[in-house]
């Protein structure tokens, strides 16, 4: 529903009364989920420009230009579908993504996923949640062929009885095929796949408000169709290469109102439409065939020349197709139905919406947490600690998950999910391409700016390890209400985090995503932003693959801090939130950078990982699982200011990685590392240990030693997950 | 000609493992509090509208489909045809 | 000589590009993708039915891709001798054509398994053309990834697939529930075989870092060596 200033505006500028159908095209348009009408004047702080930056955000996929390939990257969600069916809202939002990246005319090559849930260890719904939307994008991204290597899980409380469903997608075309959006007057609409019907009525003004009852929200859940997915994919690639479309359209949020509008906007033409040409499953009004989000649709601009081969294209996958009208030169919208005349509007009103000037208070909690401590910590329980948030479902293993994902189909895939810090594409021989997708809601929650800041180093640290490059990025915001004005506040101050960020580092910005209303009748989400950053590797033998061997030194880089807050430590031991969250100095994070990619530029590490959830304790034992090694670590030669021993180990400070390197190698590391060391703000590094075949991780402060079997900790990291969802 | 409602069950044969069907057994239904029940087997049904002229036709076309285009896969799976309406 | 090899596409089918690049350009064959409405397949040496979901898996693995009108010429030309291998999905669209014995059911982890496993040769290497460079006892480390690649058939055809050594690979470990481990199968004649792991994703040692092995290749190139053509890739 418009508000009153919209209505009036509306009004205003058409210069009388829009009727039923243009008021719906509106409204459907205008909801925040098609429009930004919130979000739009913040996210301009984003820098867009880069090295390898093709088009900024504005078209349906950022690109970037890596030799003679194209690199398209777009990122979507599906939270409120997903809370209420999470299969068909999961497996709607990976359909829809890969549509995206199919309307540059790129071949969608990878899938990544974010998901939130609930505590999954004390609630059933939760585990319903998480196992469903497993399902949902697994069986979408496997029938298609496209494989899904790498993600994230995260729990917290504040995502009960919801859920948040991230979904990016990566595509790979020809420089010379890129599809730009053109089109002339004359040139044909068509819109093809399945026929339209009655699902999915109000989904996008659905996903731009509160969920409050699950069951009367039913009618909004959309059925996905992976077979018409793939045979879309493989159509629209055979456009492409036949040179036969000029313009490609995805119809998702807001059905064929939203996509018209928006693509007659962009192109700076009109369309002149007859609805009664659509293919439809059913019976419809004109307003339900403008907004139904049928799924499994997509329009494209086919010259009148080249119809017979568009049409001889769809014919042999057997696609359904009906031409909906044509493209005009006078910049409205112009829809019929049989012939009758039912609206006329500029469709650069429809695609416009008035901004929403939305006010910002700072909450009062965040002035209200104060700095806490832990009671009853006790420093002889720190291997029980360390074992207990390897067990911590934000943290443990997810191999449950990955495994039902296909992640090898296509080729691609070096580096496969479970593997290390980011998955690693082949593009070419001799290019690759990092991707990781990272969010932390605890550490946004209490300081949105450093925690959304935050979560870019992360995500950059982490391709890093793989000994990508970090090249550009695409976010996702996902937050409560707009209209609540602390709400509010915690989204401009993410947004500043991420911006500052990517100016400092010179990592542009190439697309995006913003969700609101994440809320249900038990309050707003925490702020969780999102970023997936891609990374590049310019040379097979760069490729960080190796894992730590028997007689390894295990080399700290970075400072740990008393950074606490929103820490694993603190939230899932020992339930406190404290507001020191982790704060990322640019200076130090950009030197920590620059000497990480020159050592590996070097070939000289064996392994990377990077220090995030769980702090350095976590690392550590993370790389002796997966490398099924044991290691021997002289803590007090770990570059810090803690005051306390729990603090050093389970800190969450940025700009931190261990580096397994062969004794070999260990002066010319060291060498690297020094450089960077010289002056106040230099980077802290430091040979704390090594790694053996013995059966445990010993680590040594003073004279004591906390000691952790390998075994227990493979167990605590590997069974909880699956003993959780394998009775769910 | 009449229109007919024709529902064909494929049910994997009695001695084939179903683990879905146990899976909804022991982790749902008991552990539910329904203990009167003693076993569950997951099966696939299709609804055919027909069009015949009589029931008895109907089933006779339908039957003959299944077998005809391996509707089920009778090394795993028994097929059973029934007219329930028409 | 000049080989010509044959990889059929269903709607749906997504392993056709993979199969295709390892033939193309590792092994460097003449290749084409056969779109699954042609039924005249002359001048193929070998047809490969690829991995994927066609139809989407709808009704059952493989059942309605076995009605394609290409399907007709593929079970033909198995009669005439003509190697043909299934891949996962091509194994289940396989034994839907009744050109091998069995039937696929879940796993029994009810869930989609992508994993790399280890397989045991149980026949000498003259039993089909897809087994030429392979021997008896060999150990293979080949990908799966399938939702539905349980194994199942019959005591008494079991029986006689053991009589005339039909079963090509098993599991080492079975990460499905298949009847007796079974991951590979060949007809009794030798030339059909199916196989459920994805050997053109075990072909490049690049994607196998941590083992750095390619054995799904010599699927491949036993075939080429049956054909009589010494390729080195």
């Amino acid at each position: 529903m418009l508000s009153n200033e919209e209505l009036e505006y509306l009004k205003h500028k058409l210069g009388r009364e829009p009727n039923s159908l243009e008021l719906s095209m509106v409204e459907a348009e205008w909801s925040e989920h098609c429009s930004y009408k919130s979000s739009k004047p913040y996210l301009k702080a984003f820098n867009t420009q880069g090295k390898y930056v093709l088009i900024g955000p504005g078209y349906d996929a950022g690109v970037l230009a890596i030799d003679d390939m194209l690199i398209t990257v777009h990122i979507e969600s599906h939270n409120h579908p997903s809370a209420v069916e999470p299969y068909g809202g999961a497996a709607t939002g990976v359909g829809g993504v890969i549509r995206d990246i199919l309307s540059m005319g790129s071949r969608p090559i990878a899938l990544l996923n974010g998901l939130r849930f609930g505590d999954i260890e004390k609630d059933s719904s939760a585990r319903w949640l998480f196992k469903h939307v497993v399902r949902g994008i697994a069986d979408y991204g496997n029938c298609i062929g496209v494989p899904t290597v790498a993600g994230e899980v995260e729990f917290d409380n504040s995502f009960d009885n919801y859920c948040l469903v991230d979904v990016a997608c990566i595509g790979l075309i020809d420089k010379d095929k890129l599809v730009l959006m053109q089109a002339d007057a004359k040139d044909l609409i068509i819109i093809a796949g399945n026929s339209t019907g009655k699902d999915g009525i109000h989904g996008a003004s659905f996903a731009s408000k509160v969920l409050d009852d699950a069951d009367s929200n039913r009618s909004a859940v959309q059925i996905p169709d992976p077979f018409m997915g793939k045979l879309l994919i493989d159509a629209t690639m055979e456009c492409v290469n036949a040179r036969c479309v000029k313009a490609i359209k995805d119809l998702g949020g807001g059905g064929l109102a939203c996509c018209l509008s928006e693509l007659a906007d962009k192109l700076g033409k009109g369309m002149s439409i007859d609805l009664a040409n659509l293919h439809l499953r059913e019976h419809m009004s004109v307003e339900e065939i403008m907004i139904s989000e049928s799924q499994e649709r997509m329009l494209y601009i086919v010259e009148p020349s080249r119809l017979s081969t568009f049409k001889e294209i769809m014919d042999k996958y057997e696609i359904p197709y009906s031409i909906l009208g044509y493209v005009t030169d006078d910049g409205y919208l112009d829809i019929k139905y049989d012939g009758r005349k039912i609206a006329k509007i500029k469709a650069s009103i429809v695609a416009n919406a008035p901004i929403a000037k939305r006010k910002a208070r700072k909450p009062k909690y965040l002035e209200e947490i104060p700095v806490r401590e832990p009671d009853g910590y006790n420093e002889g329980n720190i291997a029980e600690y360390l074992l207990s948030l390897l067990s911590d479902p934000s943290i443990a293993s997810k191999e449950w998950v990955y495994r039902q994902y296909d992640h090898e189909v296509g080729l691609r895939t070096v580096i496969k999910p479970g593997y290390h810090d980011a998955a690693v594409i082949r593009l070419s021989d001799n290019k690759f391409l990092a991707v990781k997708l990272d969010g932390n809601s605890k550490h946004c929650y209490l300081d949105p700016y450093n925690g959304a800041m935050g979560c870019f180093a992360e995500a950059c640290r982490n391709v890093i390890a793989v000994g990508a490059e970090p090249i550009a990025m695409v976010d996702h915001l996902q937050f409560g209400s707009p209209e609540d004005e602390h709400v509010f506040y915690t989204f401009v101050e993410s947004v500043k985090g991420l911006a500052d960020y990517g100016r400092y580092m010179q990592i542009p910005c190439v697309g995006g995503k913003v969700s609101f209303y994440n809320e249900t009748k038990y309050g707003a989400i925490k702020p969780t932003p999102v970023v997936c950053i891609l990374g590049l590797i310019d040379s097979y033998s760069k490729i960080v693959k190796d894992r730590a061997k028997d007689g390894d030194m295990l080399v700290i880089v970075g400072l740990t801090k008393d950074e606490m807050g929103g820490s694993e430590y603190y939230e899932y031991i020992h339930k406190i939130q404290s507001s020191n969250v982790p704060r990322v100095d640019l200076e130090y994070d950009k030197a920590v950078m620059h000497a990480m990619l020159e050592l590996i530029d070097g070939r000289v590490v064996r392994a990377i990982h990077d220090c995030s959830k769980g702090g350095f304790g976590v690392a550590l034992a993370e790389m002796c699982i997966n490398s099924s090694i044991g290691a021997y670590v002289n803590l007090d030669r770990i570059p810090n200011t803690c005051s306390r021993l729990d603090n050093l180990i389970f800190s969450e400070s940025h700009s931190r990685f261990l580096i397994a390197v062969s004794k070999d190698n260990l002066s010319r590391v060291e060498y690297t590392l020094s450089k960077y060391s010289k002056g106040n703000n230099g980077i802290h590094y430091s040979v704390i240990g090594y790694f053996n075949s013995s059966d445990s991780i010993v680590l040594e402060h003073g004279s004591s030693t906390i000691g952790l079997s390998l075994d227990k900790a493979i167990d605590a990291y590997s069974s909880n997950i699956p003993r959780l969802m394998d009775h769910a | 000609m009449v229109k007919h409602i024709v529902n064909v069950l494929i049910e994997n044969k009695p001695y084939i493992s179903d683990p879905e069907g146990d899976t909804i057994l022991k982790d749902l239904v008991i552990k539910g509090g329904y203990t009167n029940v003693k076993s569950i087997r997951v099966a696939k049904m299709l609804k055919l509208e027909v069009e015949a002229n009589d029931p008895k036709e109907a089933e006779e076309i339908v039957k003959r489909l299944c077998d005809d285009l391996r509707l089920y896969n009778p090394v795993l799976s028994v097929c059973k045809v029934s007219v329930v309406q028409g | 000589m000049h080989i010509k090899v044959g990889i059929v596409v269903f709607p749906g089918s997504n392993c056709d590009r993979d199969v295709y690049h390892v033939f193309k350009n590792i092994l460097k064959v003449d290749t084409e993708l056969i779109w699954h409405k042609r039924d005249d397949l002359r001048g193929f040496d070998a047809i490969i039915l690829p991995g994927g979901f066609a139809y989407a898996d709808r009704l059952r693995a493989g059942v309605i891709a076995a009605h394609s009108p290409v399907m007709q010429e593929v079970k033909r030309l198995a009669k005439d001798g003509l190697p043909i291998l299934g891949i996962c999905n091509g194994f289940q669209v396989l034994v839907e054509s009744e050109l091998l014995p069995g039937a696929f059911m879940r796993n029994d982890t009810l869930r989609f398994i992508c994993r790399w496993v280890s397989l045991r040769v149980n026949v000498d290497s003259k039993r089909s053309p897809f087994t030429r460079l392979l021997s008896n006892d060999q150990i293979l480390n080949i990908p799966i990834a399938n939702q539905e690649g349980k194994y199942y058939v019959d005591d008494d055809t079991l029986n006689l697939m053991h009589k005339n050594r039909q079963i090509v690979l098993t599991y080492t470990n079975n990460p499905n529930g298949s009847l007796q481990s079974i991951a590979c199968i060949c007809n009794e004649q030798g030339n059909v075989m199916g196989i459920m792991p994805h050997p053109e994703r075990a072909s490049d040692p690049m994607l196998n870092p941590l083992n750095y092995g390619n054995d799904g290749l010599l699927i491949f190139k036993s075939l080429l060596a049956y054909l009589g053509c010494d390729h080195h890739a």
